[in-house]
């Protein structure tokens, strides 16, 4: 199988070849490859257990793959080679931010320390490790003042400056969310990749995040990676769409290709077609027609 | 408490009387076969062997007191709280009279209606049934507090207040050893406390802020001791040079040890430091060329002000604190220089972690304690964040070794048990984590109050082992639990935003 | 604790006879084996049950020695002199008032504290174990209480050397009794409704409640099973090394939670696989190298086992969800 090539213009931004994982006996990723590109949200689909979030540790660096190769090609910096990094540089070097599934703040900070906490090893360096932070120099709180404003910047776009000063634990649940993506994007990254970050949201919030993506997307070129299982925000604002199945890379192509692709259509009803469909589903696949 | 207008006259459900007799009864079982096996027979040494002598009296006196007091639990907890009170003062009395009544006379009549051998316990018994009496009436007044209620409010009080309280007690403390009352005793206690505050606030970097539970932190303290104490023996320096050389060693001891096992998890990075404090202390003990083994370093120089001894007169025939200021000579003199330069280096561990609090560090390590595969995931590297907060806490425990090493002037290995990293560790806890002046609180709850009490000195590390276990139980989150955020959005909210 | 001069083994130091010594060293490594082995079963069950390093579990061995001690000296004082009949006797009682304490322990220090945060359970332990070794100190006085032997004699063999290999009757009873207990305790945790409902809440705490398994009261076995277990070593040590003091337990409960560590915790094979362990590296250690780093050794292999293999040899491996 050959490495797959871009199917829309962009630069490309990640290329995952061959990505195979192995958790003793059980092949979670059986030999991946795909492209994201710069300025495009890519989404990542597929029934439970399809190796959605085990590809993005991979990418991420919680789990070293088993096989393959993840390339990320850095605008500015050139290539880094992720599977070889450490979990911690590749944000910190690559560009490389996520989020999770099951929500990870850090509950008992403040929501603005939570993004002052993501631009970490920049004020580490103006901080001079420490020290110029101890003595209270003057370029520290330069630094500081700086880094508060590019949180200030997130919480407006995210809605949630209000809620400064308020503990991220103790906010409602599509406030954690949104302040997630605030915190991912104060790192500073170059791709995004966001699991399933519309779940448990309210059509409201739903189409609030989609707007927020679109913004990220096109106001700071950057790529995107997104699992999510909300067919109406996957149609409708990703470019390009990987389905994965039992590990595999069943389907790759524009929400059009994907939603007409029969072996998509098997692996999210099953292979007996005769049983009538849930009517939900059914409503749901004549919605997004 | 909008509704206690409703609830002034409430209608008490009936009481289930076989019930309560029923859960009483199997408390009062339970404690019967605890009590039975070790308060019912002693062992006895006697020449040539071991004896056996048989304490049923106090088993018997213990199992009807479980009853009584489950059962008055119980009334308390149904709002009956006439009867509690009555039987409270009641008990007390009883006790408190019999106390009374048998004192000089061990061997009397009287002293033989005592429930327990021992006057303390009984004491304690009578307080313990007193202070349930309190309660009944404390509620009983209040009518519609629930007892956990009260907790929760008194805490927050105590934590509003803990904002004023701070340089009030900063103020006591340094004007404290000229206060009327401030003996050579009280001075003792005193910087036994601060030494002790000291390290919980050093212990506080590794364990309220970054989330290391640290079960060997007497390994830094000792390695402290241990390197002032040397170097002040076999290079002839003194404590002001020692003291960052021990600290350093504190420091990199911190590094060494951390370097392996900091990627582990809570308990198992708590029993592997354990293990590494037990093992410096085997090391100090079985290393005899270098440390003297369990015989202990003796001669320890004794600090002095800028090359100012604190002696009547000085060996070499210099000048001393005394003549220097033209002084009369009081031996009070070392203790209260003592007590300030722990006072100094507390204030000094307080500052630093006041200020790196706010610096990336700090909001880091906190980071960590609250989620570190998120920390990873926004590019901090985990290891060194963690080292950095393992040897920072150590560097301090290295500060507080060559303190106590000069104040005593004597050092072995009997004095680093776990015992101690235990007791800074419950510090910490205990006083809330992360929270500064609860491990003041804690300090003087743990520390103060019992040497105080010398004279119950056996029954110090029982009711130290207790109150570990209640003060857990009733706040699991600390005395003082509560966290300031390290900065507010309004601190910056700069003049050009506010145009826009 | 005194790990060379055990009972049973013969004076060491005869380093003449290499075969023999061995021999000897590894009947006295397997011995002290099983005794950190029965109390490890403890560690490893509350651990793998609510997660927690029941830190005061080494006191409740120490309570299962002088329980052992007090009832010795009472059959004594009442005359009941025939030994299977008071070792019997003693077993029982052992176990009995100790699994008290085992059951007070939870109830009161750590069944209040079943949602808090690990530390509070942890300071909780800790502080439960301070009391507990006061308390015994209290009641029972601060001096090391010697018991005379109570069984003595045993096997010799490889008598033709002058370095006699000595397995003695005592040695003997501490093998065949634990391994008794072992199949006692296989059966209850495979084949009965407690050992059922103690393996669906080691699995999952929540769910097993929901599915109607009394969650508190599998809890409460638990910690009295493992008391028992503990109580039994008690009396195993006090046997073996004829002394005992409130401080036994410290040491003891290090070493038993390494050995808890080293099998892999969570798992009961591996609690007993790891006290032999720790007991062979310990009675070798102190053979052959010294004694008075014997217990550095532990605490060096559980660095090492965490640091290389923190699954321990028989844990099941734990993969980092995210």
């Amino acid at each position: 199988m050959s490495v797959a090539a871009p199917d829309k213009l962009g630069d490309s931004l990640i290329t995952v070849e061959h990505l195979t994982m192995r958790f003793g006996g059980l092949v979670a990723i059986d030999d991946v490859s795909f492209q994201g590109a710069n300025r495009e949200i890519t989404a990542i689909i597929g029934p439970n257990g399809a190796g959605k979030t085990t590809l993005f540790n991979c990418l991420t660096g919680f789990y070293k793959p088993t096989v393959g190769r993840l390339t990320l090609h850095h605008p500015r910096k050139g290539d880094f080679l992720l599977e070889r990094m450490e979990g911690y540089q590749i944000p910190q070097r690559a560009g490389v931010a996520r989020t999770f599934q099951n929500i990870r703040l850090f509950p008992a900070m403040s929501v603005l320390e939570n993004l002052i906490v993501a631009q970490h090893n920049a004020l580490m360096r103006a901080s001079g490790y420490s020290v110029a932070g101890l003595l209270g120099l003057r370029g520290y709180r330069q630094a500081e003042r700086q880094a508060v404003e590019l949180a200030r910047f997130w919480m407006d776009r995210t809605g949630l400056t209000d809620r400064a000063d308020i503990d991220a634990g103790n906010l409602p649940y599509g406030d954690q969310r949104r302040l997630e993506i605030a915190r991912a994007m104060c790192t500073n990254p170059v791709l995004l990749c966001l699991d399933e970050p519309a779940a448990g949201l309210n059509p409201r919030e739903s189409s609030d995040l989609n707007a927020l993506l679109r913004y990220i997307r096109d106001e700071h070129s950057i790529g995107i990676l997104l699992i999510e299982h909300d067919m109406s925000v996957v149609m409708e604002i990703s470019d390009h769409i990987i389905v994965l199945d039992y590990g595999r890379r069943i389907a790759a192509g524009t929400p059009e290709e994907i939603r007409n692709n029969p072996d998509v259509i098997r692996a999210y009803l099953g292979e007996n077609e005769d049983e009538p469909l849930p009517p939900e589903v059914v409503r749901d696949m004549e919605e997004e027609r | 408490m909008t509704e206690r207008s409703a609830t002034t006259s409430p209608v008490l459900p009936p009481l289930d009387a076989v019930g309560i007799v029923r859960e009483a009864g199997l408390t009062a079982f339970v404690v019967f076969a605890l009590t039975f096996s070790l308060v019912g027979f002693k062992v006895e040494d006697v020449p040539g062997g071991l004896d056996i002598v048989t304490r049923f009296d106090q088993v018997l006196a213990a199992t009807v007191l479980a009853f009584t007091g489950r059962v008055v639990l119980i009334l308390l907890h149904k709002r009956r709280h006439l009867p509690v009170i009555l039987v409270g003062l009641a008990i007390a009395a009883v006790i408190l009279g019999l106390v009374v009544a048998a004192r000089g006379a061990p061997e009397s009549a009287t002293a033989a209606w005592l429930p327990f051998e021992s006057v303390v316990v009984n004491v304690l018994v009578a307080v313990a049934a007193l202070v349930l009496a309190g309660r009944a009436a404390w509620s009983a007044w209040r009518r519609d507090v629930g007892v956990s209620d009260e907790a929760v409010e008194l805490a927050a009080r105590v934590h509003k207040a803990a904002i004023f309280l701070g340089p009030l007690m900063l103020g006591f403390a340094v004007v404290l050893p000229f206060l009327p009352f401030a003996d050579r005793r009280l001075l003792d206690i005193a910087i036994l406390v601060v030494t002790y505050v000291m390290l919980g606030w050093g212990l506080n970097i590794v364990v309220g802020l970054a989330g290391l539970l640290d079960l060997g932190y007497v390994a830094f303290y000792a390695v402290g001791a241990y390197s002032y104490a040397l170097l002040a023996i076999n290079f002839d320096l003194g404590f002001w040079v020692c003291l960052p050389f021990a600290g350093i060693m504190a420091a990199f001891a911190g590094i060494l040890l951390g370097f392996p096992v900091l990627r582990l998890r809570g308990d198992y990075l708590a029993i592997v430091t354990l293990g590494f404090g037990e093992m410096i202390r085997v090391i100090l003990l079985n290393w005899y060329e270098f440390t003297k083994g369990p015989d202990g370093i003796s001669g320890i120089p004794r600090p002095t002000l800028f090359g100012l001894p604190f002696t009547r007169t000085d060996p070499d025939g210099g000048e001393t604190f005394h003549s220097f200021f033209g002084l009369t000579y009081s031996p009070l003199d070392r203790i209260i220089f003592l007590y300030y330069l722990i006072l100094i280096l507390a204030l000094v561990t307080n500052f630093f972690t006041m200020r790196i609090r706010r610096l990336p560090i700090g909001r880091a390590w906190e980071a960590l304690r609250e989620d570190e595969v998120a920390c990873r995931s926004i590019g901090i590297n985990p290891r060194n964040t963690k080292l950095t907060a393992f040897s920072i806490g150590a560097m301090f425990g290295g500060f507080g070794g060559s303190f106590f090493a000069t104040r005593q002037g004597f050092i072995s290995p009997e004095s680093f048990t776990f015992i101690e990293s235990a007791i800074i560790l419950a510090i910490v806890v205990l006083g809330g984590m992360g929270s500064q002046i609860g491990v003041v609180f804690a300090a003087i709850l743990l520390i103060g109050l019992p040497e105080f009490f010398r004279e119950l000195q056996q029954y110090r590390m029982l009711a130290f082992g207790a109150a570990m276990v209640a003060i857990m139980v009733w706040r699991p989150r600390g005395l003082l639990a509560f966290r300031d955020p390290t900065i507010r959005l309004s601190d910056h909210d700069t003049a050009p935003e506010k145009q826009t | 604790m005194p790990a060379n001069v055990t009972r049973g083994g013969s004076p060491v130091n005869c380093k003449g006879f290499v075969m023999e010594y061995f021999l000897q060293q590894l009947i006295n490594g397997l011995t002290l084996g099983m005794i950190y082995g029965l109390i490890a079963i403890g560690y490893t069950m509350v651990y793998g049950i609510i997660g927690m390093i029941n830190f005061a579990h080494g006191e409740i061995f120490m309570i299962g020695a002088f329980v052992s001690l007090i009832t010795f000296l009472l059959l004594g004082a009442l005359g009941i002199t025939w030994i299977p009949l008071a070792v019997l006797v003693v077993l029982i009682a052992t176990m009995l008032f100790t699994s008290v304490y085992g059951w007070t322990l939870e109830r009161v220090a750590y069944r209040p504290l079943r949602d808090s945060p690990r530390l509070a359970a942890l300071i909780t332990a800790i502080g439960m174990s301070i009391f507990l070794q006061n308390y015994v100190q209290l009641l029972q006085g601060a001096r090391i209480k010697p018991l005379p032997p109570v069984i003595s004699g045993g096997f010799r063999f490889m008598k033709e050397s002058d370095f006699v290999v000595t397995l003695s009757y005592l040695q003997v009873f501490i093998i065949l009794l634990t391994i008794t207990l072992m199949l006692v305790f296989t059966y209850v945790i495979n084949r009965t409704s407690f050992g059922r409902a103690q393996r669906a809440c080691q699995q999952d705490l929540g769910m097993a409640a929901l599915i109607g398994i009394n969650v508190d009261r599998t809890i409460s076995l638990t910690f009295v099973t493992g008391a028992s277990l503990a109580s039994v070593a008690g009396l195993m040590f006090l046997m073996n090394y004829g002394v005992i003091d409130f401080y036994i337990g410290f040491l003891a409960g290090i070493k038993a939670f390494t050995a808890a560590v080293l099998g892999g915790i969570g798992s009961l094979p591996g609690a007993m696989l790891g006290g032999l362990l720790i007991g062979l590296i310990e009675a070798f250690w102190s053979a052959y190298f010294t004694v008075e780093y014997k217990d550095v050794a532990a605490f060096a292999i559980l660095v090492l086992v965490l640091i290389f293999r923190p699954t321990g040899l028989l844990g099941k491996p734990d993969i980092e969800k995210v």
